[in-house]
């Protein structure tokens, strides 16, 4: 799982003990990168 | 937030003339009746589209 | 149709056309229309794979902006499941046009290049691949290749006299195209208001039996011609069915 802290918007990578919070800014929002499958759309 | 592709009512292309609209009449300071008559849009249906557009991309892009 | 019709054309575009049509019933006309509307298929993409996409818009925002973009359908080519691939890819600061659109096949191309799908910030990318298949306006309104498809019985005006002297002169109003004296005019030529026309006179308004002034227009993705021409093939060919179904 990637996620970007919404402060310093570094890519941020969360293990099992750090919580959530970035390791470089100590921000607690961070935002999480869209996936990059492809993603299939039906037009209606 | 962009222009709509068709007109809601009659399904007629109209986000083909919008950039043009827009730069005569808001950003030139062409009459807009006169601009849609020349550009071809003749219902009314298909010209309170381009009236009554406002692009919105500006807007919201600065909260990504 | 036990009497022979003729068409006479008003004015003839590729994407806009009027015409009258003599000699065939309401219900035929209405048919023709119908048919016009919801029955001859047009190709428009059904399903996108989005790549990347980090535009303001949603995915499926996208997806049906592109799907309304017209698409070029040649007549004959294409079956009911074929699918045309096409692609698109716009990096920021740039806006997407539907003429970005790569499409895998010469002849299917968007009809209109310049309609904005989404503007793009420094940045942001839009790519992605589409599938446009062929279906008919009934399935989705976006495989309407008639756009404000309709008709009018032709009218015939008539001058009968003078007006009273001391009439009030109100405005006498008709609409689209009208016979006068054998000729066909538009009524726009007199503000479709017949007291401009013919000042100081009585006129009679009549409908002419059998005869309908057609107004069609079409998005882009065929032109007028074939639209009807297909719309006449599919209305016969669903008719030959029906007598091939009726006969043992």
């Amino acid at each position: 799982m990637s996620y970007k802290c919404s402060r310093c918007k570094r890519d941020v990578t969360l293990d099992e003990y750090g919580g959530v919070r970035c390791p470089y800014c100590g921000h607690r929002v961070l935002l999480k990168e869209r996936s990059t499958d492809i993603k299939e759309v039906d037009v209606r | 937030m962009m222009v709509p592709v068709r007109c809601f009512t009659c399904g007629n292309v109209v986000g083909e003339h919008w950039e043009e609209f827009k730069a005569r009449t808001r950003e030139g300071d062409e009459d807009p009746e006169e601009v849609l008559d020349e550009l071809g849009v003749d219902r009314y249906c298909c010209r309170r589209m381009l009236v009554s557009h406002k692009d919105l991309v500006d807007i919201v892009s600065p909260y990504q | 149709m036990d009497e022979d019709y003729e068409v006479e054309f008003v004015e003839r575009g590729d994407r806009k056309a009027l015409f009258l049509v003599r000699g065939v019933t309401p219900a035929f006309a209405n048919g023709i229309r119908r048919t016009m509307i919801a029955d001859v298929p047009t190709l428009a993409i059904d399903e996108v794979r989005v790549i990347e996409n980090s535009s303001v818009m949603f995915d499926e925002q996208i997806a049906l902006r592109l799907g309304l973009v017209p698409l070029t359908t040649p007549p004959a080519e294409f079956d009911e499941d074929d699918v045309v691939t096409l692609s698109i890819d716009v990096a920021g600061p740039a806006t997407a046009y539907s003429g970005d659109l790569v499409s895998a096949d010469d002849m299917v191309q968007p009809a209109d290049q310049n309609v904005p799908i989404i503007e793009l910030k420094d940045g942001q990318r839009l790519e992605l691949e589409a599938d446009a298949v062929l279906e008919t306006g009934k399935a989705h309104a976006k495989h309407q290749g008639g756009v404000s498809v309709g008709y009018r019985h032709l009218q015939r005006v008539e001058v009968v006299g003078d007006a009273d002297e001391f009439e009030e002169s109100e405005p006498n109003i008709v609409r689209g195209v009208v016979e006068i004296d054998g000729e066909l005019v538009d009524t726009a030529e007199f503000d479709n208001d017949l007291t401009q026309k013919f000042p100081g006179k009585e006129v009679a308004v009549h409908d002419v039996e059998k005869a309908f002034v057609f107004h069609v227009e079409t998005d882009g993705s065929m032109t007028v011609e074939e639209l009807v021409n297909r719309a006449t093939d599919s209305i016969e060919s669903r008719a030959l069915e029906l007598e091939d179904a009726v006969s043992l």
